[in-house]
């Protein structure tokens, strides 16, 4: 198979050494052609290292990258054609908005008309017309945000590598910049890869997150799949809120297994494929919005009566913490009923199907 | 109650400024007027007569004024291409490499100038030791004669100079996010591309602002050409000093203090426009 033709991006084996200091330590991973790929991760997880490697302003101690099959591991910044968007947007202040576009199409030695054709189109893209004569320092955080992405898309790159390009706006500007930038990223068909440490970003936008954890990769999937099934505890910890119980394996039937959760008369009935061994230590992950609650005593596997002792008030949502024989469990439920009261008795139901298991072995 | 606050704060600054600058810049540019009469100290007067006795001299005007200007230029030109180099490496270091570099670039205003000169003159007068190497490496075979010359002159202006165009350009170039230069970069910019269209655009500031200070100390010089010209560098600092504690002419000391500092402010005024023109103007709301 020709890697050439087939990924936009190719990070293969890279390390980043700062002395004794490994910033990133052997990522691999492919962006393909049109794809949307964030980098996902909490501060000081080498993210931003891994992209400024990418584009060339951080040399790798080691590893290969490759972007459109060419080699660009030792290329210059000036020669890697990828376009790149700044968490501070980066704006040259003495330039207006129409200078700082244009600045890199005057380096590429084109024509004036090209030139403020091509400005007037990437300015018209991104909503800025009417901007051309402004200076940074005249626009607000969102119009600057844009002036440093059509400054990018100004130059056609073959790919875009953005830097939490919303992290520096205010929360109801970032959610509209989200869906704008990613329906822009759709209808210009450009392979993207974005780094971001807000969950919601990664699992909104990307068709695919990289979740990152000192220095390497954790895990490389869809978002839902990252959701749904994390996999390991940093990733169901680090996105999303997660219920972990810990647990040994009484008996397995048929597709389920029953586990004891420990220091606790707790039983619960676990579906899973591939049926763990009898007394297999386990770790049990449970999605807050998984586990329902009710006034009322349901039917089927998975009910326990419980007790509310903590109320977390979210407007559309409502986590209660629930007391289980002895166990703390977070259920988040919509804010449709009438919410319940600290200490009120309810009842506790978990489908058998919602948990994920991962083994513990020697925990 | 802000405002009071400053006032009360403000005031002994500006008592100071008035009490030592203000006021005797007004009893210069009144003595400027008065008449000096053989015997007597100066007479009360208002004559314009000091002033027609040197604008009025072609010599006057060409070898004080003129030639003040020209040193000032060239030693402020000197100086800033030697420390704006430096300045960029300094930008670079950190920890102890950068304070003994701090330290090397700011000594000649640590060490007295008196002292800094002798030390100069060890160097470079006639047997001293640049001629001396230079004589052992047959780069020329006469001595040269640096001290009691415009060539001392100019190397001292130059090496007092420095350490304040070195300070105001790391001020300036350490403020520029490394970021704006790696996006230049990234659009297609060579290093040496991105050094002239952003990081030199962006230090003008800085620049600016150690060009007023080096060239109002260079065009008003007095203890250097003093100590090391020679009988003929009639800086206007000098002759207003030999005018006004030699010859006793208060009067056309003080007339030559007036046309120094206009002149002087004059020149600041226009380089301000040229460089408002160029860059300043557009960052003027960001600094």
């Amino acid at each position: 198979m020709n890697h050439a033709t087939e990924h936009a991006i190719q990070v293969h084996r890279i390390f980043k050494q700062y002395g004794r200091i490994t910033a990133v330590n052997d990522v691999s991973f492919e962006v393909g052609q049109g794809e949307f790929v964030s980098l996902l991760g909490p501060s000081g997880c080498g993210k931003t290292t891994t992209l400024r490697m990418i584009a060339g302003f951080i040399m790798p101690s080691g590893g290969t990258i490759r972007v459109n099959g060419r080699d660009v591991t030792h290329l210059p910044p000036e020669k890697r054609e990828v376009g790149f968007v700044f968490q501070n947007y980066a704006l040259w202040p003495h330039m207006t908005v129409a200078e700082n576009v244009a600045f890199g199409l005057k380096l590429r030695k084109h024509g004036k008309d090209f030139i403020r054709n091509k400005v007037e189109e990437a300015l018209s893209v991104t909503g800025l017309s009417g901007y051309e004569d402004r200076l940074p320092r005249q626009l607000s955080g969102g119009q600057q945000q844009r002036v440093a992405l059509a400054r990018a898309l100004a130059l056609e790159p073959q790919l875009l590598l953005m830097d939490e390009p919303l992290s520096n706006l205010d929360r109801a500007l970032r959610i509209a910049m989200r869906r704008e930038l990613k329906q822009l990223q759709s209808r210009l068909n450009m392979t993207t890869l974005y780094v971001t440490h807000d969950q919601e970003e990664a699992l909104s936008m990307s068709d695919r997150v990289v979740v990152m954890n000192g220095g390497e990769v954790a895990r490389v999937a869809r978002p839902f799949e990252i959701y749904e099934d994390p996999q390991s505890e940093f990733v169901a910890d680090f996105v999303g809120t997660t219920n972990f119980l810990d647990g040994e394996v009484l008996r397995t039937q048929g597709g389920q297994a029953v586990v004891q959760v420990g220091n606790s008369p707790l039983q619960l009935v676990v579906d899973s494929e591939m049926p763990p061994a009898q007394g297999a230590p386990m770790r049990i992950l449970l999605r807050p919005e998984r586990v329902h609650v009710s006034r009322d005593r349901p039917e089927g596997a998975n009910v326990f009566a419980a007790t509310v002792s903590f109320i977390e008030y979210f407007g559309p949502t409502i986590r209660y913490t629930v007391e289980v024989e002895g166990k703390r469990l977070q259920a988040e439920v919509h804010n449709v009923d009438r919410p319940l009261a600290i200490s009120s008795p309810v009842w506790v139901r978990i489908d058998p199907g919602h948990f994920r298991l991962i083994d513990r072995k020697g925990a | 109650m802000r405002s009071k606050a400053a006032a009360v704060l403000l005031a002994p600054s500006f008592m100071l400024l008035l009490a030592f600058v203000i006021l005797p810049l007004l009893w210069v540019a009144r003595v400027s007027f008065n008449t000096t009469v053989d015997g007597a100290y100066m007479v009360s007067a208002l004559t314009l007569e000091n002033y027609t006795r040197f604008l009025g001299s072609p010599w006057y005007l060409v070898n004080t004024l003129w030639f003040s200007i020209r040193i000032a230029v060239l030693s402020t030109v000197i100086s800033v291409a030697l420390a704006y180099p430096m300045a960029l490496y300094i930008a670079r270091t950190s920890g102890a490499q950068k304070s003994i570099l701090m330290t090397m670039v700011l000594s000649p205003l640590l060490i007295g100038l008196v002292t800094l000169v002798y030390g100069w003159i060890v160097i470079f007068r006639g047997g001293g030791l640049l001629n001396s190497l230079m004589i052992a490496l047959r780069v020329y075979d006469e001595p040269v004669r640096y001290m009691w010359d415009l060539k001392g002159v100019v190397i001292l202006l130059v090496y007092i100079g420095m350490p304040y165009i070195v300070l105001s350009l790391l001020d300036s170039i350490e403020r520029i996010n490394p970021s704006l230069v790696e996006a230049a970069r990234n659009v297609g910019a060579s290093p040496w591309t991105a050094f002239w269209k952003i990081t030199f655009p962006l230090t003008m500031p800085g620049l600016h602002a150690g060009l007023i200070i080096v060239f109002s100390l260079n065009f008003a010089a007095f203890a250097v050409p003093l100590m090391v010209g020679a009988n003929d560098t009639q800086m206007i600092g000098l002759v207003i000093y030999r005018e006004a504690l030699l010859n006793n002419d208060l009067p056309f000391a003080s007339s030559l203090s007036v046309i120094m500092v206009a002149a002087n402010a004059l020149i600041l005024t226009g380089m301000g426009f040229v460089f408002g023109r160029l860059i300043l103007n557009r960052l003027e709301a960001t600094r």
